[in-house]
């Protein structure tokens, strides 16, 4: 007796794990990336060079293990990431401010939301060439296009979340004798914040396109740096292997960094329902 | 008495958003509310209650009259005059508790005693057990409840209210105009509040001041004597000495609102 009702609490909460990711649509997940794989490996198999053209998903976990054997690809992901961390951090603590003191002045920041505007629309490949140009094939062009990329988005959304602050919120604030400062520590940035969390989503994940070209074009090592040397060898397996790992690293950031911040504040404020 | 409030021929011109027209928002608007008083001002829409109101909180600066509080001249906002706004005020962000004592945040006052006159305020609106919800968690009585008391916790010289119960059902309206009559009474605030609801003017105020459509003049006043500490709606309607000058202000608000069809 005692025996069977411990194992019924010993599978309890596994089987409670079991229901949530059924429920959050793990099943169909898992069947998606599965008849991915399987179209992948059909076509594969089907073309001549495979090898050369498109390797099957095999040949490109049995290239990782090169890789990952000579402690490259660690190396290599480390030193992105440590790009990427670098470069947002900075774009942070520069666009975080400037937007909020552009917010400030409405004729001030009436001139330079085009500008603004005009600016984050110029992705990171686009300045890159003229970067070259001025810092050559050096960290420090690296390290400016992530910056660059990253900034302008943070900044204008925040200039955007500042904008749009309830004009009677200030007014109460006003009214209770506080002082500039003070209104822009209790109201304007608080209530820009689902404004700034998403500046820094989308800039950082834009910091993270660029990272990957800056280093295809003027980095030393870096996954990008892997992937352009790797199609340079003729090994496309490998190429393919650099892509995967982008998209995996970026969405376990999402996932673990950025959406747990914005859920942080955000949610329990009622500023964004669900 | 001496006067708290002391509105002198007041007068605002502003241009139209759109248009760009000059609108003559209030002219020549003397008034004056005493201490403890509760008065209330009521008009018809776009009769220029709410510019009366930006004005005297500072938040809209006037050319021509002057406002004097506690006799000196307004210029700008500032913690000797409390407001209360339509809806939607009190911040997101912040717990019941943190925006009661916003204002007394602001005014440095030191933690202890802060959170002391916070909980006062807090039980004399009603609103003990909601001291660490946000706003959203609340009902719109709620937070106007909250509202009132972050105003009131500030301890303004004169409180003026902006149709404060306009955004709220009729049941809660009624509750929250009882527990405002009573707040006022144990307070013993000087307070200015403005509506376009004849009855809640009639309810609320010791003298109700009648203000007549564009450009807002102030057109008529009406005192309701029935003592502040009787005024329950169960009671009130019956009572002649509050439906007599309910009746009257009625036919001068409503002289404005048909005045085009004579």
């Amino acid at each position: 007796m005692t025996r069977s009702s411990e194992a019924v609490a010993g599978r309890k909460p596994q089987s409670r794990r079991w229901r949530r990711f059924v429920r959050g649509g793990g099943v169909e997940l898992v069947l998606l990336i599965a008849g991915i794989l399987f179209l992948w490996s059909v076509i594969s198999q089907n073309i001549p060079n495979p090898g050369r053209y498109l390797p099957s998903p095999v040949s490109v976990v049995l290239s990782s293990y090169d890789v990952i054997w000579k402690g490259l690809l660690p190396n290599y992901i480390g030193q992105t990431l440590w790009r990427l961390v670098i470069g947002s951090v900075i774009g942070l603590l520069l666009g975080i401010p400037f937007g909020i003191a552009l917010g400030l002045n409405r004729t001030v920041s009436d001139m330079f939301y085009p500008i603004m505007n005009f600016f984050q629309s110029i992705s990171g490949i686009a300045i890159l060439p003229i970067i070259v140009v001025w810092w050559g094939n050096s960290e420090k062009t690296v390290f400016v296009v992530i910056l660059y990329t990253c900034f302008f988005p943070i900044a204008f959304n925040v200039l955007t979340g500042v904008r749009s602050t309830p004009m009677i919120l200030v007014n109460a604030l006003r009214t209770l004798g506080a002082s500039r400062l003070r209104i822009v520590k209790d109201v304007l940035i608080p209530s820009a914040m689902p404004h700034i969390a998403t500046g820094a989503r989308l800039g950082i994940g834009y910091a993270w396109r660029a990272v990957i070209a800056g280093e295809m074009l003027a980095g030393r090592r870096g996954l990008g740096w892997m992937i352009f040397t790797a199609q340079d060898a003729d090994l496309t397996a490998q190429v393919i292997l650099g892509m995967v790992m982008i998209g995996v690293i970026w969405i376990m950031i999402d996932r673990f960094a950025l959406r747990p911040i914005e859920a942080d504040t955000i949610q329990r404020w009622g500023l964004v329902q669900r | 008495m001496p006067a708290k409030l002391v509105v002198d021929r007041l007068s605002h011109h502003y241009p139209d958003e759109y248009t760009g027209e000059d609108v003559h928002a209030l002219d020549q608007v003397s008034l004056s509310v005493e201490d403890g008083e509760f008065s209330a001002v009521v008009g018809p829409s776009g009769c220029g209650k709410t510019t009366l109101l930006n004005i005297l909180a500072g938040l809209l600066p006037h050319t021509e009259g002057s406002v004097q509080v506690d006799g000196r001249e307004v210029q700008g906002p500032g913690p000797d005059r409390g407001v209360v706004f339509q809806e939607h005020a009190i911040l997101p962000w912040r717990t019941v508790a943190r925006n009661i004592g916003h204002g007394l945040e602001i005014q440095r006052l030191p933690r202890r005693e802060r959170e002391q006159k916070v909980q006062e305020f807090i039980d004399l609106v009603g609103l003990s057990g909601f001291e660490e919800r946000y706003p959203h968690e609340l009902s719109g009585g709620m937070k106007q409840r909250c509202a009132l008391a972050r105003t009131l916790c500030a301890n303004p010289v004169v409180m003026l209210m902006d149709e404060p119960f306009a955004a709220v059902d009729a049941q809660t309206r009624i509750t929250l105009q009882e527990e405002l009559n009573r707040i006022a009474i144990a307070t013993r605030k000087t307070i200015l509040f403005i509506t376009h609801n004849v009855d809640e003017a009639a309810f609320l105020g010791d003298r109700c001041f009648i203000f007549s459509r564009r450009p807002g003049k102030l057109k008529a006043t009406v005192k309701i004597n029935v003592p502040r500490e009787q005024r329950i709606w169960k009671d009130l309607l019956s009572e002649k000495a509050y439906t007599d000058p309910r009746d009257e202000i009625l036919r001068l608000v409503r002289e404005e609102v048909f005045d085009d069809e004579e």
